[in-house]
């Protein structure tokens, strides 16, 4: 589902990440760890083509995403949710309109439309705020509302970019469960968090970036020591 | 019905973003149709004096004043002559008699003075209709040349010219007319484009989002382009309107006035393939404009 091989990214001329190299399946839930600025958010927006890899190929879902060409991406990002970490909410828009507002100029009629956004507020405990607009809410209601969006359209492939760090202890666990139900159901999960309790008792595979390079860590694999000093060579 | 719903989507959209930006909308659909009007008067005035040159066409004739005390013989002859030409299509012999009846009949406060005269002052004339075809022949003048130098003539009185002038300013408005529209409508659509411009710098942040959760380019550019074609038609259909006001205020201004000379003519409002045209223009003016708008520079990613 994601393949990443000797992936290189370097922004003017300084290098952030090196020999980028995993794998994860289809079905997969896995974190991507590493202290600010390692270089999460890069990666993650390499499989979404918002970034192109210096160096390296990048396959999802079997397409060449680093050789792609523009006209194809924006159903490459159709195919997947992306939670971004600063929401990117329409915000002169309602809950309802931020969720399925791509879905309309797709041809969805207005009911089912309405339907799908329901259902999959209700998933994030937001189906009594589809009016309110962005501003109206918290930050968790937001990152919430971002959740519901990247999965109203049942993605082959989700991507998520520290979707619980505006969200309580609870919620964050629920979210968590949420993706977990989500990747049994045979969608590939791609979580970016530094929140090391979450990654422990969610119980799964974890890729520690350090120094811009990925290192396979285990459930309990908590950030090598050394991570805190190569936090210079990392990228915005 | 995906596709219907999809184009639906767009126009709303597209409305939405005018309404949105209502002010900077208003003002460019009001200098769209500043433009558009310009070239919508041009038009009315070709038109209205097109029909000035039918009106004097239709009631155009050849007016020859023979000499005083023309022999029979002469005037048998001149007849002849007119006769034989294809140019013309009727002739009338006007003795002195009738002319003077004529123009007792037609300035009635003059009519006791032209009685009271002595002699009659009015020369015998012959009234020649030429054939409407015959009007732009280049044998007219040839024709005319030929009366007066016939020995029965006097002068010959003929408005070929004035209305061949007046053909030609008709031709020539027109032409200007065209020229102006080209000008007002590259104007109207670099006008649009500069106001789509602005509104997608307003909306730089949902593109942003848009391009990032895989909305088509369509439905990013879609939107901005639909905006610049619904103002171009607004502009030419207020233009329109506008006209279509001020027409039926000159109207009114004519026959409150009772004004003699415009009293003559049918003044008349552009033909409805013109308003099409004036309306096609706006819209040529909204597509180019937003499609000028939307270009990869504008709206890079």
């Amino acid at each position: 589902m994601i393949e990443f091989y000797r992936v290189a990214k370097e922004y003017q001329g300084r290098r952030v990440l090196r020999d980028v190299t995993f794998q994860a399946k289809k079905g997969e839930f896995l974190f991507l760890t590493g202290p600010s600025g390692a270089g999460k958010t890069t990666l993650l927006r390499m499989i979404f083509r918002a970034e192109k890899p210096t160096e390296g190929q990048i396959i999802v879902n079997g397409m060449n995403v680093s050789g792609m060409p523009p006209a194809r991406v924006p159903a490459l990002r159709r195919s997947m949710g992306v939670v971004f970490q600063d929401y990117k909410l329409l915000p002169r828009r309602t809950v309802l309109d931020n969720v399925t507002y791509v879905q309309k100029f797709l041809g969805v009629p207005a009911a089912e439309r309405r339907r799908r956004a329901y259902q999959t507020l209700r998933l994030v405990e937001l189906h009594h705020r589809m009016s309110a607009l962005p501003e109206e809410l918290s930050g968790g209601e937001q990152q919430r509302v971002a959740l519901a969006r990247a999965l109203v359209n049942a993605p082959v492939l989700l991507v998520a970019d520290e979707p619980t760090g505006n969200l309580d202890h609870r919620l964050a666990h629920e979210v968590m469960k949420l993706f977990v139900e989500i990747s049994l159901r045979g969608t590939t999960v791609l979580v970016a968090t530094h929140d090391q309790d979450l990654i422990r008792t969610t119980g799964r595979r974890c890729l520690t970036l350090d120094g811009g390079r990925v290192v396979e860590g285990l459930v309990e694999g908590a950030l090598p020591p050394q991570a805190s000093h190569r936090r210079d060579e990392a990228a915005p | 019905m995906k596709g219907t719903a999809s184009l639906a989507a767009l126009w709303s959209e597209a409305f939405e973003g005018l309404v949105r930006a209502r002010r900077m909308t208003s003002l460019s659909i009001a200098l769209i149709a500043i433009s558009i009007g310009l070239v919508g008067a041009f038009f009315l005035v070709a038109e209205n004096l097109r029909g000035v040159v039918e009106t004097v066409r239709d009631e155009s004739a050849v007016t020859v004043f023979l000499r005083p005390g023309v022999t029979a013989a002469d005037r048998a002859d001149l007849e002849r002559v007119a006769k034989d030409s294809r140019l013309v299509a009727r002739m009338k012999r006007v003795t002195p008699d009738e002319a003077r009846a004529r123009f007792s009949d037609w300035w009635r406060s003059l009519a006791p003075a032209a009685r009271a005269l002595p002699t009659n002052p009015f020369p015998e004339s012959l009234e020649i209709d030429l054939d409407p075809s015959a009007l732009s022949s280049q044998a007219v003048p040839g024709f005319l040349k030929n009366l007066a130098a016939h020995r029965a003539v006097e002068e010959v009185q003929f408005d070929v010219d004035w209305i061949r002038r007046l053909r030609g300013a008709v031709q020539l408005a027109k032409a200007a007319g065209f020229v102006l529209a080209a000008l007002l409508t590259l104007g109207a659509a670099f006008t649009i484009a500069n106001v789509v411009r602005l509104t997608i710098l307003l909306h730089r942040d949902e593109i942003e989002v848009l391009r990032l959760v895989g909305a088509p380019e369509l439905l990013i550019r879609g939107p901005f382009v639909l905006g610049g074609l619904a103002q171009g038609l607004l502009g030419a259909a207020l233009a329109v309107g506008g006209l279509w006001v001020v027409y039926r205020g000159v109207i009114a201004w004519v026959v409150a006035t009772k004004n003699a000379f415009l009293g003559v003519f049918a003044v008349r409002f552009l033909p409805g393939s013109t308003s099409l045209l004036l309306l096609l223009f706006g819209l040529t003016a909204g597509v180019v404009g937003g499609l000028l708008a939307v270009r990869r520079k504008n709206l890079a990613g």
